[in-house]
């Protein structure tokens, strides 16, 4: 009894430790990355070339993906609407609000870390593994600068027009179904999705498209920087990253959508 | 003494991975150190240049206490410590010149392209590379790689040049090679050479000194000649290794 005790609180005093040398490593990564990040010019080509990964790149997977997904929605909607009040006639409206102040931003940003955030992470958790990051450090490049300021940039600038792309993308879908499957025409589509959605839908829209779009490369980052030696290391990092980034931009969805409910 | 490393502990988590090390290193010399893997013989360079920071102890250079410095302040002292990795650790998106240059364009800012590429080559043919400037560095094999990461390291003309294992994963005619280039590098620029590694026979070949490391601590100290005739167990362990080596 007495030994299961010992055992007991050995267990939970090493889980506190790990825990809290955890808290301590993120802490010191975020405090470092925020002074580096207001105290250093921002290195335009880096962050140029970054966008044309990040952004450029990402642009066919996410509007191909946000139209499967804008597509769905309207048909679903549209099945429920049906159902419960026994018109289609608020489904353009509602399906236009979801679109703006859900759908885009949070697939397109759920996608960026599939694609950006594993990408990152690998990518930085193999210069470490491969010493990379200490022959930066020995040349007396700050690897925070040189690798993550970029890439935080440009992961914002793409989010955002990322989003924007993606909204229109889902719209149209959702009028070429609305319009072949439910009946309405463009216009009165349009006219219907007026009288919901305002223009501070898309603004809001952004503003979480640029919140999801600086978690992405400060979280991949880190878990690039703290890989272990090894594939299996590199491996683990980027589960990591993707697993954190997408449960952190969950959380802030519902952060974020809280607030905004005060502004809707 | 140019480099002196007094009472240097380090340790991660409960493991002592060096417990109180000592020595002293002259200018020009060369010093091996042996030592099994994970005995922290790495540890022991990465504290040096500051890429870790030591629990415990002193790292003197010129007689100045560095190891409490700040990154920033580490900046001069990374300019005249050089370290060649593990690794080749050359950055795989940059071509071998931008390797080179990347480093010398932060430590010479004045400098011309022209003279950056002018001293890249001469780095380059120095570590018997030629027409690599514009390769990728996947595209070279493991020992040229080796060679432009030391190429690198030399061309921000460090004073001390520190090597991490620089023959390991090579061929033995290409661990020769690094070798004599190791020699023929500190005697050309009278460089100070640290050498971690675990090749008792290059040690007795180039090093002028040899430390013997085991389990955070140093087991042996002296010249090649006086360790060939030393009692401690771990060293007559490498040293029959070195025999057994021969007579094969």
């Amino acid at each position: 009894m007495f030994a299961a005790s010992l055992k007991l609180i050995d267990f939970t005093g090493q889980k506190v430790l790990t825990f809290s040398h955890g808290v301590n490593l993120w802490l010191n990564y975020l405090s470092e990355f925020l002074i580096t990040l207001i105290s250093t010019p921002i290195r335009i080509k880096e962050t140029i070339e970054q966008i044309y990964e990040i952004g450029y790149k990402s642009t066919f997977i996410i509007l191909f993906s946000v139209s499967f997904a804008a597509s769905v929605t309207i048909i679903e909607y549209s099945y429920h609407i049906r159902l419960v009040i026994g018109s289609a006639q608020l489904v353009p409206g509602f399906a236009a609000l979801l679109i703006l102040r859900e759908l885009g931003a949070v697939i397109t940003a759920l996608l960026l870390t599939s694609r950006v955030g594993a990408g990152i992470a690998a990518e930085v958790g193999t210069m470490k593994v491969t010493e990379q990051i200490d022959a930066l450090k020995l040349l007396n490049i700050d690897p925070i600068r040189y690798l993550v300021v970029p890439r935080f940039l440009a992961t914002i600038i793409s989010s955002v027009i990322l989003v924007i792309f993606a909204n229109v993308t889902c719209l149209f879908f959702c009028m070429l179904v609305s319009s072949s499957e439910l009946g309405f025409s463009w216009q009165s589509f349009l006219h219907a999705m007026n009288h919901f959605a305002q223009f501070k839908d898309v603004l809001l829209s952004l503003v979480k498209a640029a919140v999801f779009g600086s978690v992405i490369p400060v979280v991949s980052c880190f878990y690039g920087f703290e890989c272990k030696a090894g594939a299996e290391g590199v491996g683990r990092a980027t589960t990591q990253a993707v697993v954190t980034n997408a449960i952190l931009i969950i959380i802030l969805d519902f952060i974020l959508t809280y607030l905004f409910s005060f502004i809707y | 003494m140019s480099l002196e490393i007094v009472g240097l502990k380090k340790s991660f988590g409960t493991k002592v991975v060096l417990n109180k090390i000592s020595f002293g290193l002259k200018k020009g010399e060369i010093l091996f150190i042996l030592g099994r893997s994970g005995t922290g013989k790495s540890v022991l360079l990465k504290n040096i240049v500051g890429l870790l920071k030591p629990d415990d102890g002193q790292i003197i250079l010129d007689e100045k206490e560095i190891s409490k410095l700040s990154e920033k302040e580490y900046f001069p002292i990374r300019k005249r410590c050089g370290m060649v990795f593990q690794q080749p650790a050359l950055f795989d998106s940059l071509t071998i010149y931008e390797n080179l240059a990347f480093g010398m364009r932060k430590h010479f800012p004045k400098l011309s392209e022209q003279e950056y590429r002018a001293r890249a080559e001469k780095y380059l043919q120095m570590v018997h590379l030629e027409n690599v400037e514009e390769k990728l560095p996947q595209q070279l094999s493991f020992g040229m790689q080796k060679r432009a990461s030391l190429a690198r390291t030399i061309a921000i003309e460090p004073e001390y040049l520190l090597y991490d294992e620089p023959t390991t994963g090579l061929d033995p005619v290409t661990t020769t090679a690094i070798n004599q280039l190791i020699q023929q590098l500190s005697r050309q620029l009278n460089v100070t050479s640290v050498v971690v590694s675990h090749d008792m026979k290059c040690a007795l070949d180039i090093a002028d000194r040899i430390i013997v490391l085991s389990e955070g601590a140093i087991v042996a100290e002296g010249t090649p000649s006086q360790l060939k005739t030393s009692e401690v167990p771990l060293v007559k362990e490498f040293l029959k290794e070195v025999l057994e080596g021969g007579s094969q």
